[in-house]
């Protein structure tokens, strides 16, 4: 088993990126997965990316535009 | 009208922090690469155009390194010429080849630098700095500068004014999300504009005879509820730290985060006597050709393009200023004198809570108000000790540069507590018969107003209800500038029952410390007192307690922050009280009890002073 490296792009643990923890994965070539040195997730870059859409449920309001910052009648 | 100030500022940074460990993966270091120089000269191009393109002037901060980057000076001073930029120098930048020969170290943080080596690097640089552009800069700065290097560099370098200075709230919460490897400490510092005393970065001047002479500026604006709760880098107006922070649609590559970050800092202006401030500063290892966490370079680009394309909007529009980070110095001690606080009533404007806080800073507290919490004091900077902190390796403090608090509720605990054991809050209790409620669970909003020398926050009404009586109660809380105390009012609006009586407690539990550990609380001093009586406990962790009728004051003496903190009452009823913590809750406890009835008010003040 040759050793791992980092994969296209410097893909974060979502699962530690959950507790705020910014952790780069490694890529395993032969299981063609990402792994997290720090917790037990291993993903494919489809399952990472699924899951990063997920880390956002938190954003509740990522994609609202403010406009008055001391109205809170809109809920 | 008001005024929105922005400094955008870049740095060719020749060896960005990041960039090596990411273009250089699978590769043994070599920071002389030349794909490596030539990639971050190419991002320095690239954002100094995004700028310029969009009618904004930056100032740049020449590292050490790119002092020997012959490509590098000439942009600098052509950039200055055409564009009016600021050539200017950072302290951040200091890897290259030439550094690690001469200063034999990986170290790259200046505060971290024992004074002597502090010293010698700012002599070189400036000297290098001078060599290549034949004047000394007038702005300077890095992630964090110790007060004993601001005074060094003001004393050889007079006509510096202006430096950044610190970076808000970055500290044990970017340390855990670096996995315990990112050791910049710099908690409990101003999040805008202010002027330094001599005697501590993060306290500001409250007279002449205290400012150090330089105006600093905070790295980067951050959001002032995000960055409190969560990881700094992922909440500030810098666009790749919101793509860090996964803040954006993935299928339109959109961020409207970024843009209501930006207005919401254009809104403290409201607060501030028609003064706001932005300040844009990414490295360019944040703009790396690799990509950069999830995001690839199109993005990164994307982003940074995004962002100077809105400021150049906001400035089309007439609703920003660009400037200089010299000019701004200027602006500044023009705006603002020394006593006039900065405040920001801050909404929660990424995850749907309607959470809203208050932050004040004065030169001598900086204060953050919770109204999620019934207006509960949720962190305190006793900014009024100025303590002398010096950092650096031969110190005390290698790497802690963070200001002491008092309360801290992310890091010793607020209202709740694992079922045993007190975290440290200002709040107060309701009592009617037995049944106690507590304010830190009154959700409500606020209103800011400003009456001469007095900053009013005034909470909506909260009702709280008992089984056989329902009162309606608001706080308000003042600050009157130059006073080193936080006046807390407590008025009953309504009582169902107008005959009926509360009791109140108004407490506030606290400890020291700058990190999430509990320090040793044996040197402290509590102690209560009434007239000619006064009942004082030396801190054995007994779980002691003293109280007095009538007490004119109950305090603490912190002598490892030079503090003494203080409530005083106005109120029916009125008994002052001191409790001791014990091992399993190192805090101590400050209050006053009394009476209440319907319209009447109960008053307390939290007094800060610099102990001995």
């Amino acid at each position: 088993m040759a050793q791992s490296g980092k994969g296209k792009l410097n893909f974060r643990c979502p699962s530690c990126f959950m507790r705020d923890l910014d952790i780069d994965m490694f890529y395993d070539k032969d299981k063609k997965e990402y792994y997290c040195i720090r917790c037990q997730y291993t993903g494919t870059e489809k399952d990472v990316l699924a899951k990063n859409e997920i880390v956002r449920f938190r954003y509740r309001d990522m994609m609202r535009r403010f406009t008055d910052f001391e109205d809170f009648s809109e809920g | 009208m008001d005024q929105f100030i922005v400094n955008i500022i870049h740095r060719p940074e020749m060896v960005p922090e990041y960039a090596e460990k990411i273009t250089g993966q699978g590769k043994a270091e070599d920071i002389g690469r030349k794909a490596l120089l030539t990639e971050s000269l190419d991002i320095f191009k690239l954002q100094q155009e995004c700028a310029h393109k969009n009618g904004l002037k930056t100032t740049i901060q020449m590292t050490y390194a790119s002092l020997f980057n012959d490509e590098a000076v000439q942009l600098a001073k052509e950039h200055h010429h055409t564009y009016g930029d600021e050539i200017s120098l950072t302290l951040l930048g200091l890897p290259c080849e030439q550094f690690r020969e001469k200063y034999k170290t990986k170290d790259f943080c200046i505060w971290m630098f024992s004074m002597e080596d502090k010293k010698a690097i700012v002599r070189d640089v400036f000297g290098k700095f001078y060599e290549r552009f034949g004047f000394y800069p007038e702005s300077t700065g890095s992630y964090y500068m110790d007060a004993e290097l601001i005074n060094f560099i003001k004393e050889e370098y007079p006509m510096v004014k202006c430096a950044v200075a610190t970076c808000w709230e970055e500290g044990p919460k970017a340390y855990h999300t670096c996995n315990n490897s990112w050791y910049t400490f710099m908690d409990g510092g101003p999040w805008a504009p202010w002027i330094p005393s001599k005697q501590n970065t993060h306290a500001p001047a409250a007279n002449a005879e205290e400012d150090s002479g330089i105006v600093a500026i905070p790295h980067l604006s951050r959001d002032l509820m995000a960055c409190y709760d969560g990881n700094g880098s992922n909440f500030g107006t810098h666009p790749q730290n919101v793509l860090r922070g996964m803040i954006y649609d993935t299928s339109t590559w959109e961020y409207p985060y970024l843009y209501n970050l930006i207005d919401q800092y254009r809104a403290l202006a409201k607060y501030n006597n028609g003064y706001a401030y932005n300040m844009m500063f990414v490295g360019p290892g944040w703009m790396n050709k690799m990509g950069r966490w999830e995001a690839p370079y199109e993005l990164l680009k994307k982003s940074y393009e995004d962002g100077c394309a809105y400021y150049g909007q906001l400035k089309k529009e007439g609703k920003l200023i660009d400037m200089t980070m010299s000019e701004f110095a200027d602006y500044y001690r023009e705006k603002k004198g020394y006593t006039e606080p900065e405040c920001a009533l801050w909404r929660d404007i990424l995850y749907g809570s309607q959470k809203q806080l208050f932050w004040y800073c004065d030169p001598y507290m900086r204060v953050c108000v919770n109204m999620d919490q019934g207006g509960a004091i949720v962190d305190l900077r006793p900014y009024v000790a100025k303590l002398n902190w010096p950092v650096g390796i031969g110190t005390p403090h290698i790497q802690d540069a963070s200001y002491p608090f008092l309360i801290q509720e992310k890091y010793r605990a607020g209202y709740f507590t694992h079922y045993a054991g007190e975290g440290t809050v200002r709040s107060a209790k309701v009592c009617h018969n037995g049944e106690e409620v507590d304010l830190c669970l009154c959700r409500t909003h606020a209103r800011f107003s400003q009456n001469g020398k007095d900053r009013v926050l005034t909470l909506d009404p909260v009702d709280i209800e008992f089984s056989d009586v329902t009162v309606k109660l608001q706080t308000v809380i003042t600050f009157t500038e130059g006073s080193s105390a936080i006046k807390i009012d407590r008025h009953i609006l309504e009582l169902s029952d107008p005959d009926a009586q509360v009791t109140i407690n108004e407490y506030m539990v606290g400890c020291y410390g700058t990190t999430e550990y509990t320090e040793d609380m044996s040197s402290l001093t509590l102690s209560v007192e009434a007239g000619e009586s006064r009942t004082q406990l030396s801190y054995e962790y007994k779980c002691r307690e003293a109280s007095a009728a009538g007490a004119d004051r109950a305090w603490c003496k912190l002598p490892p922050i030079n503090t003494l903190v203080s409530l005083t009452c106005e109120g029916r009823d009125k008994t002052g009280y001191v409790k001791e913590g014990y091992a399993f809750s190192p805090m101590f406890t400050l209050g006053y009890t009394g009476t209440l009835r319907d319209k009447e008010v109960f008053t307390t003040w939290l007094n800060l002073e610099k102990a001995n």
